[in-house]
């Protein structure tokens, strides 16, 4: 009997159990159930990142100016190593593209490659942002509406400046009066025309610093401090002035990185004085040994690069729309260049932060007890005339700069067959349309077994040009690599040409070795030191691996160029670059 | 067994009394909800208030918007959370009169949506805090013609309120300040005018050779309704009365007048919305002095100090622009009476006594008239009492806000004769 009780009991029990375990197990789900329906509305954690779309990229590309690109890459690198997420678990991650301001105006009217930039100036985006309205406002027609608001950019964001200054070396300086009284755009004008041996120089108008130069040069030239209109930039005396004071330019360039580039490569007596950004002044003096360069705040006032970084608000027909994760990226990048370790460290770099907060002549500042700049300069700034006129200056300054003679040499021997003479041919169609001064003159000279001159040296008005790409089309690769022979040639036409007024250069690009040459290098160098004639540059560049790096090299020194590497990518933004030398 | 068999009975009724609650409940919640209507169909989990704020009170909004939404605020059982959106006032003003939020057309019932019209309802501002009040009356012309109504309300619950108010101050760096009052006696347009046009420059005026011409900053009218308070300034002192027409714009002399004056800006390019803000960056390299909003120039009082060592006075014109920075709620049925209703919390949480102090650290004056603006020690005018800062404004005339035809008058003559 006890053990049926028992066992009775035990079989309770068990029953017991197992609807305790059902009944939990549906409370539990009830539970979840209900709580759902009643209780749905608030907010858990997390749930409304669960809705969010998880396709949206938040990769952002930022075009760069190539003056701020080595300070803001190692910015970008700490900003993308602290992973950062959007809510939907997307890394933000921004990449940098380094573009000459003129340029990134250029794409972002169209279909950029870049999401956001940051320009040496604010100019560029009152140029984008003009042009974009204009375009926008047309199309809308309708004279009622306010005309506010059409922007291509957005949420614009202010993380340093800097003053254009001319930096000379403290001899110069000295000389030029520094540091009794002040220095003017003025000053440097009078000894780079009274003073044959005085090398200067200032990059292209499609960066802040070479458009500054040039904006000084029109002023004084017009006899104004301020009111530039475009009848008085254009005036023949103006002119005149301005081709005067080009003339003494040693060459023009990327930018103030190749300048210091070639500076710290060829030494103090490079360049006399050079129109640039003040931060480089320090970077230099901090970075460099020897002799200090000093800042020279100009006296008739200057510009500021003012470092904007701004978002370009893409969505027009046929482009991709930014996404709302590369906003937020774009936000959380803004933030950390504005925040204190950022702003820190831009000061470092010998930038004025934007945080007010920050003073410059305290704590570690490199301004602090430096004599080289002074951080209460400048005193005045020039007059920025409205962009209708800054374009009158953009466009006059080519029918005034120096004159350029260029020989471009090509390299069209049997290993160019196939893409790589195709895509030099596209590379030097987009050199010939670089080259816009009316007073320029292109030549073309092929070598391969032999030399042929395409072209001798012409003026590129629209038919030269137009005959100019023809023979460009014409060319074909076969033989072998006369490259010194080619070299000769143009150097030849060159002397024999004799205009000592203009910039003469030889621009020669090879994917091989030297072997069908009838001189030597050896007698190129002897014919370069012992001619009379117009001094003439060159510049040198090695298509692919297999390309004759020391000779190359050596031509470029013989010639005070500069010896450049290029390959199937970017052959044609090389030869880009160089157009800006002329 | 049989006491084994009833337990297991009880439980399973258990079982089916639990689920039956359940579903009841379920379906009365569904029901109850679904008789809301409109855009409360489906009860929120959240309630989102965008604010669309004007750039001088952003700075101080936005601080209280974070500590609004750190309180967990709620409403009927739904959490409230503020976000803001930083937009000059006349960009919003355009961006309005063009529809760009996306405003529903008239006749468009809310109730046959689309999700993806729906969608695109999700960014809409639930309020905008303009510059001035005239913006809204330019937005709710512009809807007026567009819808038939008013889409910001000037009665009722929630009608537009200021928040907090500045107005137009002369600020000058103190070394120019000082040759200005020998040479003039006074800092007013007039004086400026005469100092701007000194063929001269400064050593004209009697001041340091190395400061070249004088230099007047005034915010660029297309980037900033600051701007356009100046130019609407000078006129009203050119002409001596505070009513300005479209014919007073338009008339020759004053135009050559405004010209000159405007001549004597270094860069309308790079002058961006935040115009006190480069003032202070660039200093007396960009510009001697210029009318901008007192809290403006008290929020960058120290960073000139820190950077310049020449510190900035502050002068009072006779013919006074204010701003009052209306917190205006949009009562369109593109957000829903919640968000509305949540917004009116935000406001009066703004309105109230601790973020009317709050607003003198950033150099406001409250717009609670209980609250002076010495309330906390904190406060920018107790700090920059020395700089001329004058807790009650001195006896002065209020300019009357432009109307629409002066407004697009004004920009149009702006864009032909400065800014091409």
């Amino acid at each position: 009997m006890s053990e049926r009780r028992s066992a009775a009991n035990y079989q309770t029990w068990i029953i017991i159990g197992l609807a305790l375990l059902i009944v939990a197990c549906l409370c539990v789900g009830v539970v979840v159930w209900a709580g759902d329906a009643l209780f749905g509305a608030l907010p858990l954690p997390g749930r409304d990142e669960v809705k969010l779309p998880r396709s949206a990229t938040a990769d952002l590309t930022v075009a760069v100016s190539p003056g701020m690109a080595p300070t803001l890459n190692k910015l970008v690198e700490t900003f993308n190593a602290r992973g950062l997420k959007t809510p939907d678990n997307t890394p933000m991650v921004v990449r940098t593209l380094t573009l000459v301001p003129e340029e990134m105006v250029a794409q972002s009217l169209g279909q950029p490659a870049f999401q956001a930039l940051a320009p040496d100036s604010s100019l560029w985006l009152s140029q984008i942002d003009r042009q974009w309205a204009a375009a926008q406002g047309a199309a809308e027609g309708d004279e009622s509406v306010i005309p506010i608001g059409y922007r291509r950019f957005s949420n614009p964001v202010r993380y340093a400046v800097s003053p254009v200054v001319i930096a000379a070396w403290e001899s110069v300086a000295r000389e030029l009066g520094w540091p009794e009284r002040a220095v003017g755009w003025q000053d440097i004008q009078n000894k780079a025309t009274a003073d044959p041996n005085f090398k200067w120089n200032h990059p292209s108008t499609g960066h802040a610093s070479g458009l500054l130069a040039t904006l000084a040069e029109f002023y004084a030239g017009a006899g104004l401090t301020r009111g530039l209109t475009p009848e008085a930039a254009t005036a023949q005396a103006t002119l005149d002035y301005v081709r005067a004071v080009e003339a003494t330019v040693r060459f023009y360039g990327e930018g103030e990185d190749a300048i210091v580039s070639r500076l710290a490569g060829e030494g103090r007596g490079f360049l006399d004085a050079f129109v640039t950004q003040e931060q480089l002044v320090i970077h230099w003096n901090q970075t460099q040994s020897g002799e200090r360069l000093i800042a020279l705040y100009p006296a008739e006032g200057t510009l500021w690069a003012d470092h904007p970084l701004a978002l370009l608000e893409l969505g027009a027909p046929g482009e991709t729309p930014l996404s709302d994760n590369q906003r937020r990226t774009y936000r959380a990048l803004a933030d950390y260049l504005t925040s204190p370790e950022a702003q820190q460290a831009l000061l470092a770099a010998g930038y004025r932060p934007a945080d007010m907060t920050l003073q410059l002549d305290a704590g570690n500042s490199p301004f602090l007890q430096n004599d080289a700049v002074d951080w209460r300069q400048p005193q005045t700034t020039l007059q920025i005339p409205d962009d209708s006129v800054v374009a009158v200056v953009q466009n006059v300054w080519w029918y005034t700069k120096r004159p350029t003679n260029v020989f471009l040499v090509v390299d069209t021997s049997g290993s160019m067959q196939g893409n790589k003479i195709d895509l030099t041919k596209l590379a030097l169609h987009a050199f010939i349309d670089q080259i816009r001064g009316d007073r320029d003159q292109l030549g073309l000279i092929a070598f391969s077994t032999g030399v042929s001159v395409l072209r001798s040296m012409q003026p590129l008005d629209e038919a030269g040009r137009e005959d100019m790409h023809n023979a460009v089309n014409r060319m074909s690769a076969e033989g072998n690599t006369a490259l010194i022979d080619g070299v000769w040639e143009a150097y030849r036409l060159l002397q024999a040409q004799g205009d000592t007024e203009a910039i003469n250069a030889i621009v020669v690009m090879t994917d091989g070795q030297e072997n069908n040459s009838a001189h030597r290098m050896s007698e190129l160098k002897e014919q370069w030191g012992a001619a009379q004639g117009p001094s003439v540059v060159i510049f040198t560049i090695a298509f692919g691996s297999n390309a004759d790096e020391d000779v190359l090299r050596t031509m470029a020194e013989i010639g005070g160029g500069q010896y450049r590497r290029a390959d199937e990518t970017d052959i044609e933004e090389l030869y880009k670059i160089i157009s800006t030398y002329f | 067994m049989e006491r084994t068999r009833w337990i297991f009975i009880g439980i399973l009724a258990l079982v089916v009394a639990i689920i039956g609650v359940s579903i009841g409940i379920g379906w009365l919640t569904k029901n109850n909800n679904a008789s809301a209507g409109g855009l409360e169909l489906e009860r929120p989990q959240a309630i989102t208030v965008r604010v669309l704020t004007a750039l001088p009170v952003e700075p101080w909004v936005r601080s209280a918007a974070e500590q609004f939404n750190a309180s967990n605020p709620m409403l009927e059982g739904v959490p409230i959370q503020v976000e803001i959106l930083a937009m000059d006032g006349l960009t919003a003003l355009g961006r309005w009169d063009r529809n760009e939020f996306g405003a529903l057309e008239a006749g468009v019932d809310v109730a046959n949506l689309t999700s993806a019209q729906e969608a695109a309802l999700d960014d809409f501002p639930t309020v905008w805090i303009p510059d001035s009040r005239y913006l809204v009356e330019l937005a709710n012309a512009s809807y007026k013609e567009r819808l038939g109504r008013d889409v910001f309300l000037t009665d009722g619950q929630y009608r537009a309120r200021p928040i907090a108010i500045s107005l137009f101050t002369w600020g000058i760096y103190e070394s120019r300040a000082k040759v200005l009052e020998a040479k003039y006696g006074e800092v007013s347009w007039r004086t400026i005018h005469d100092a701007a046009i000194a063929k001269g420059g400064w050593p004209e005026l009697g001041g340091d050779g190395g400061w070249g011409y004088f230099k007047l900053v005034v915010p660029n009218p297309n980037k900033n309704a600051g701007g356009l308070a100046a130019m609407v300034a000078a006129a009203g002192e050119y002409y001596g009365r505070t009513d300005i027409g479209v014919a007073d714009f338009t008339d020759p002399a004053f135009q050559t007048w405004l010209k000159e004056l405007m001549g004597s800006v270094t860069d309308f390019s790079s002058a961006s919305a935040y115009t006190a803000e480069d003032f202070a960056l660039f200093g007396y390299s960009v510009g001697d002095g210029g009318q901008l909003l007192e809290s403006d120039l008290l929020q960058n009082m120290q960073g000139i100090l820190n950077r310049w060592d020449d510190p900035l006075k502050l002068y009072y014109p006779r013919y006074v622009t204010w701003f009052e920075f209306p917190f205006t709620i949009w009562v369109g049925p593109e957000t829903s009476a919640l968000e509305k209703n949540a917004a009116l919390e935000f406001q009066k949480f703004l309105l109230a006594e601790e973020q009317q102090k709050a607003a003198l650290v950033y150099g406001l004056r409250p717009a609670n008239p209980n609250v002076p603006v010495d309330a906390i020690p904190e406060s920018l005018f107790v700090k920059w009492s020395d700089r001329g800062v004058e807790p009650v404004v001195p006896r002065s005339d209020a300019m009357r806000n432009p109307d629409r035809d002066v407004l697009l008058a004004l920009l149009r003559w702006f864009e032909l004769n400065v800014a091409n």
